[in-house]
């Protein structure tokens, strides 16, 4: 009886002080100003970081200001920067959305502050059972050192209207090709989804996929991607602009297939050609599908640098944006229709009635059509991956 | 011979001078004078073929028997002078010579002409000189030498001395005064300075306002 | 030493301190020199792997061909132009089309050639499908080409009228008419006097001109980014590229680049120098040669042609965006868009405020500082010439003209490094610094002339009328130069307004420019917000412009004597 006593006083005194700590949290939170850099290129999700803002300055006088930004890496250039002239106050940056590749490199060299989310309430409502990319972000523990904004899984996109088919693996993306010369493309690595792209068709082409998952420098890089490189030397003359020009990434090949320059394209969000449709980027003949194998999957995350002077608003922000009400808001098709990072049977009825009831997008898939997703190789891949294509590709 | 027949200049349908009639044999010197304003620079650039669009021109100009108005200012074979002496900065005197003279002469043939020239000018030796470093009076003589070079059928003066001092003028003046006869050329001079003016004609534009 | 004196050693050191620092720092870098990744050794590896980068003779090449051969058809095209359509009809037009050519900003400029000319530009859309049978745009190579030919061409639309300018701005000091008169009378054809006697006196007067036109289109990074190639791009871009790298090693590599485009700068400038020595030395007897005919009457045609198509594609550029700006959907091969919308102007005011308040608050900060400077140099240099000490002008105007001969990536590198270390980046002071770098040599290029030949002796009689030198400056001399005073700070504005790297280097992603979002945003998925961006980013100048040419008509409406 004693014991159950303690237990209780214990766990109440923890709530308590852990309730104290986020009240200290939100007060000194009050009046600050958040730089959040994130980026800037979707008119969707900028909208949907205003919306945020506001609620957040309602709620707790924390001052948003969303920093537009075309490539994270940039900031992180920056915050190097900053941090090898032992700026370790005044920081530029308050709070970064980042993911795998980028993290690793913050993490190695100590740029973020934490770990925080452990701090965080709505912490506890995030699905890290069934999501495990929530805690290990391209194979990188995440060690609450950054807080799980959404989830992120590779689409494709075809124009319907002036294809009949379309492909359901690299193999056919080559068949897809050679039929349709000249409509296809893929963005340049170093950028973000042309090394995405290329992790794609290793995934689907390798061989021996265990290799993928551990440090690049155990593994024998030539005999593993052999035939990913004999894949891409194939596809190169059939591709757009006979492969002597890459798209920069996403956004570009959008426009691309807008004009019908392209005719697929791929993105990040399953809810992506929805949006572009209602948004009058994309025709309305756009359609969504991903490969039979599987499609590279993760979450986005959002980090605060090390020598931010505003942790506190950040931290508020940061929960904020992992609230069943924002998530909520963000999973909207008509708003971003980005994937929630919660666990549905964490939440409380209401909420959980509210995500489950939210409708498809008209070119959206629905989560079991979104079929199989396939795990993030080791982050230390995709350097190697990056310099290979370089070196085959822009001689 | 240089002849103006009935030559009236208009700007916007006033007559800057009345009707002018004008015969001018080879060897003479005429001299146009008037105060500013009343027209002389016009005139000459009428005959020489540089006439401003905004004027219009009536009458007709006859160089030895043909007339010109139809020319255009390349092919009319008139040269003219000006108050700067405008050598061209770019170039030595032998050059600025040399490209008075036609093309068909010979490297050597030519250096003759030049050297025949500088010396008639006494400037015996100045060849290779940039103009920036002559005197007034000297450029004034390699500007007169060079408009002969050309050989032209007729000469135009405009105010010509103006820009040089009182006793460099009456030097510069008999040479180029003797130098235009012995091209037995026409020439016609324009100058508000009486002085300025040889023995021939001289016609007082503004007695010939309307 | 009067205070006056003050201001030439506050403007030089603003340059040349930012400029030795940076060139300094970049230097350090490249040959090995960083503290943060411990180290401290000289080393060439950076230049090593520069040279040995996948890619990197396609880049040289890809910049040697947009840089030299936009600098150097652009001079051709201004020679022909005066030569053959001076002052005939093409010529007014162009006249009258001069200071609106000027004003657009190189990147919306950029963006608009890119809607225009590319597969599915809306030059194909006009053409298709009736002339071409295209359903879909082809797959052409016809914008971010490989050798860079789009960036050259667009580089040499901008080009053109900017030595047009500096060029008629310099023939005020040589005599046309005299020289067509008295050429003309030695039975040279117009054309021959032109390329014989006026065009050889003409080409020392823009020399520097010229190299501030090479040095730009070599290192120019924002339009090579919208028109350039892409794999791999040109080398600045690359390097712009390498310094943004999250991995800092590449760092090295970029410092080592940014020093190469300096040298490939400094070397393409003195090739042309020594072209210019062995051009005069061969042509020398051709010039006296007596040839008084040309021959070549296609070259009329040519060039009226091409101010036609100058004026012609520049219209075109603004219209494309203009339709852009207000289409909801617009598909390939159609002529038009098919449904139209406002929605995307409002969207740009209010997604725009924060960069629109940056861009009109740093340029006029900038533009201010720059004449108030200037001004003062001006000043001191009248002094000076009173108590009989001559002012070394050849020597001023080449360190006035120094910022604009340095590619900006080549010193730009090492500012930032040195602002981060001192705490000085991020602030708005040290990004309009940073801007009044590039803004000096404009604003005294353009107030220069104009206040030198100011007749002092009204500021003497109004001196003895007043007895203070300082009222006498603020009621007779300024009003007087108003409209000179307002035209270079439009002029210093404009050139604010279309700084991409400075605000990006310097202001450490804290201040979004209408300029740095327009070029981010050219290669998304949107051409209709970007072509509002583009919109704002050229009417911002044409605003200041604008009143700079109305305050001084308004003020001194009754006095015709100040109507020019």
């Amino acid at each position: 009886m004693l014991r159950y006593l303690i237990l209780v006083l214990l766990v109440f005194g923890s709530m308590t002080l852990y309730a104290d700590e986020w009240r200290d949290i939100t007060e000194k939170a009050r009046g600050q100003a958040v730089y959040f850099n994130a980026w800037g290129g979707s008119d969707v999700i900028n909208d949907y970081i205003r919306w945020a803002s506001d609620k957040v300055e309602q709620k707790y006088g924390v001052v948003v200001k969303h920093v537009k930004i075309t490539d994270i890496g940039h900031v992180v250039s920056r915050l190097l920067a900053e941090k090898s002239a032992n700026r370790t106050t005044d920081g530029s940056v308050d709070l970064m959305w980042i993911n795998g590749e980028n993290f690793k490199a913050m993490k190695k060299n100590k740029l973020l502050a934490g770990p925080f989310t452990q701090k965080l309430p709505n912490y506890r409502f995030v699905d890290t059972e069934n999501k495990p990319t929530t805690l290990f972000d391209f194979t990188t523990p995440v060690d609450h050192m950054e807080a799980p904004w959404g989830m992120a899984q590779l689409v494709f996109m075809v124009d319907t209207a002036r294809v009949s088919w379309h492909p359901t693996g690299m193999k056919e993306l080559l068949k897809f090709a050679k039929e349709y010369p000249g409509r296809v493309t893929y963005p340049a690595p170093p950028s973000f989804y042309g090394t995405t792209f290329i992790k794609q068709a290793l995934l689907e082409l390798a061989t021996n996929k265990k290799p993928l998952y551990r440090p690049v420098a155990m593994a024998d890089f030539d005999r593993v991607t052999a035939p990913l490189w004999k894949f891409l030397d194939e596809l190169r003359p059939f591709l757009w602009r006979k492969g002597k020009a890459f798209t920069s990434g996403a956004p570009e090949m959008k426009q691309l297939l807008n004009d019908g320059e392209i005719y697929i394209s791929l993105s990040f969000n399953p809810n992506d050609a929805s949006n572009a449709i209602a948004n009058g980027e994309l025709p309305d003949s756009i359609r969504t599908y991903v490969h039979k194998q599987g499609t590279i999957g993760n979450t986005h995350f959002v980090g605060i640098p090390f020598n931010s002077n505003s942790k506190e608003g950040a931290m508020v922000f940061a929960n904020f944006l992992m609230s069943p009400e924002a998530q909520f808001q963000k999973a909207k098709p008509a708003i971003w229709g980005d994937p929630t990072v919660l666990a549905v049977k964490k939440l409380n009825g209401k909420d959980q009635k509210m995500l489950n009831q939210l409708p498809l997008g008209i070119a959206t898939l629905s989560a079991t059509a979104l079929g199989k997703v396939l795990l993030e190789p080791d982050a230390s891949w995709v350097g190697a991956l990056e310099k290979a294509w370089l070196r085959r590709y822009q001689k | 011979m240089l002849q103006l027949e009935n030559v009236q200049i208009f700007n916007a349908g006033k007559p800057l001078f009345s009707t002018l009639s004008l015969k001018i044999v080879a060897g003479e010197i005429a001299s146009i004078m008037g105060p500013s304003g009343c027209g002389k620079s016009t005139l000459l650039s009428a005959i020489c073929g540089n006439l401003a669009n905004v004027f219009t021109l009536n009458g007709d100009v006859c160089l030895n028997d043909r007339s010109i108005l139809a020319l255009p200012m390349e092919k009319r074979r008139i040269g003219i002078l000006f108050q700067d002496d405008l050598l061209f900065p770019h170039m030595n005197i032998a050059e600025n010579l040399a490209f008075a003279l036609p093309p068909e002469l010979g490297k050597q043939e030519r250096n003759l002409k030049i050297a025949e020239a500088l010396e008639k000018g006494g400037l015996s030796g100045f060849e290779k000189r940039d103009p920036v470093t002559l005197s007034g009076g000297q450029r004034a003589r390699v500007s007169l030498l060079r408009s002969l070079l050309a050989e032209p059928e007729a000469l135009l003066l405009d105010e010509p001395f103006s820009t040089l001092d009182q006793e460099l003028k009456d030097q510069i003046r008999s040479f180029v005064f003797e130098t235009i006869r012995s091209m037995n050329i026409p020439a016609l001079l324009v100058s508000h300075d009486h002085r300025d003016c040889p023995t021939g004609q001289v016609i007082n534009l503004a007695n010939q306002g309307s | 030493m009067s205070s006056l004196g003050l201001f030439p050693m506050v403007t030089f050191a603003c340059f040349l301190s930012a400029i030795v620092i940076g060139l300094i720092s970049t230097w350090a870098q490249a040959f090995g020199y960083m503290p943060s990744l411990e180290l401290t050794h000289f080393s060439v590896t950076a230049w090593q792997q520069l040279f040995s980068y996948p890619g990197f003779g396609r880049s040289i090449m890809a910049t040697l061909i947009s840089g030299i051969g936009a600098t150097l058809t652009a001079l051709v095209f201004t020679f022909l132009l005066f030569a053959f359509s001076y002052h005939n009809r093409f010529w007014r037009v162009l006249d009258h089309a001069l200071a609106p050519l000027l004003a657009v900003p190189h990147a919306a400029f950029a963006i608009g050639f890119l809607f225009l000319t590319a597969p599915s530009g809306w030059i194909l859309r006009l053409l298709s499908p009736e002339l071409t049978g295209f359903s879909t745009p082809p797959d052409w190579n016809v914008v971010k080409d490989v050798y860079g030919i789009s960036l050259m061409l667009a580089l040499v639309l901008k080009e053109v009228p900017f030595l047009i300018l500096i060029a008629l701005g310099a023939l005020g000091q040589i005599n046309v008419q005299g020289s067509l008169a008295v050429g003309r009378s030695l039975g040279y054809e117009k054309v021959q006097v032109w390329v014989k006697i006026i065009l050889p006196q003409l080409y020392p007067k823009i020399r520097l001109a010229l190299f501030a036109v090479l040095a730009y289109s070599l290192s120019v990074v924002d339009i090579a980014q919208i028109l350039g190639p892409t794999t791999p791009p040109s080398l600045a871009v690359q390097v712009f590229r390498w310094f943004n790298d999250p991995d800092f090693e590449y760092r090295l590599l970029g410092a080592a680049g940014a020093t190469l485009i300096l040298l490939l700068v400094i070397g393409s400038i003195g090739l042309l120098y020594l072209s210019e020595v062995g051009i005069k030395w061969l042509f020398r007897s051709w010039l006296i040669n007596g040839q008084r005919r040309s021959r070549f009457f296609l070259l009329t045609t040519l060039s009226n042609f091409f101010i036609s198509a100058l004026v012609g594609i520049s219209i075109a550029v603004i219209l494309v965006l203009l339709v852009w700006s207000f289409t909801w959907r617009w598909q390939f091969p159609d002529f038009l868009p098919g449904d139209w919308s406002f929605r995307f102007w409002g969207k740009g005011f209010l997604q725009m405020t924060d960069p629109i308040w940056n861009t009109i608050s740093t340029g006029i900060m900038a533009s201010l500082l720059a004449v108030f400077l200037v001004i003062g140099c001006l000043e001191n240099e009248i002094q000076m010439q009173k108590r009989g000490r001559k002012a070394n002008t050849t020597k001023m105007l080449w360190l006035i003209y120094l910022p604009l001969l340095i590619p900006q990536i080549a010193f730009l590198f090492g500012v930032q490094v040195s602002l981060v270390v001192l705490h000085l980046d991020g602030f708005w002071l040290s990004l309009v610094w940073s801007h009044l770098l590039f803004v000096l040599p404009y604003v005294f290029l353009s107030l220069g002339p104009v206040y030198r030949s100011y007749d002092q002796r009204i500021t003497d009689v109004a001196v003895t009328l007043c007895r203070s030198t300082w009222r006498t400056f603020l009621r007779v001399k300024l009003p007087i130069l108003l409209r000179p005073i307002l035209f270079a700070i439009a002029i210093g504005f404009s050139v604010s307004v279309a700084q991409y790297l400075p605000t990006l280097f310097i202001g450490a992603g804290r201040f979004d420019t209408i300029t740095t979002e327009a070029v981010s945003l050219a290669s998304g998925s949107d051409r209709r917000i970007v072509s509002v961006y583009a919109l704002l980013q050229m009417l911002t100048p044409m605003i200041v412009f604008l009143s700079a040419i109305l305050i001084p008509r308004f003020y001194f409406h009754d006095r015709k004597g100040m109507q020019i």
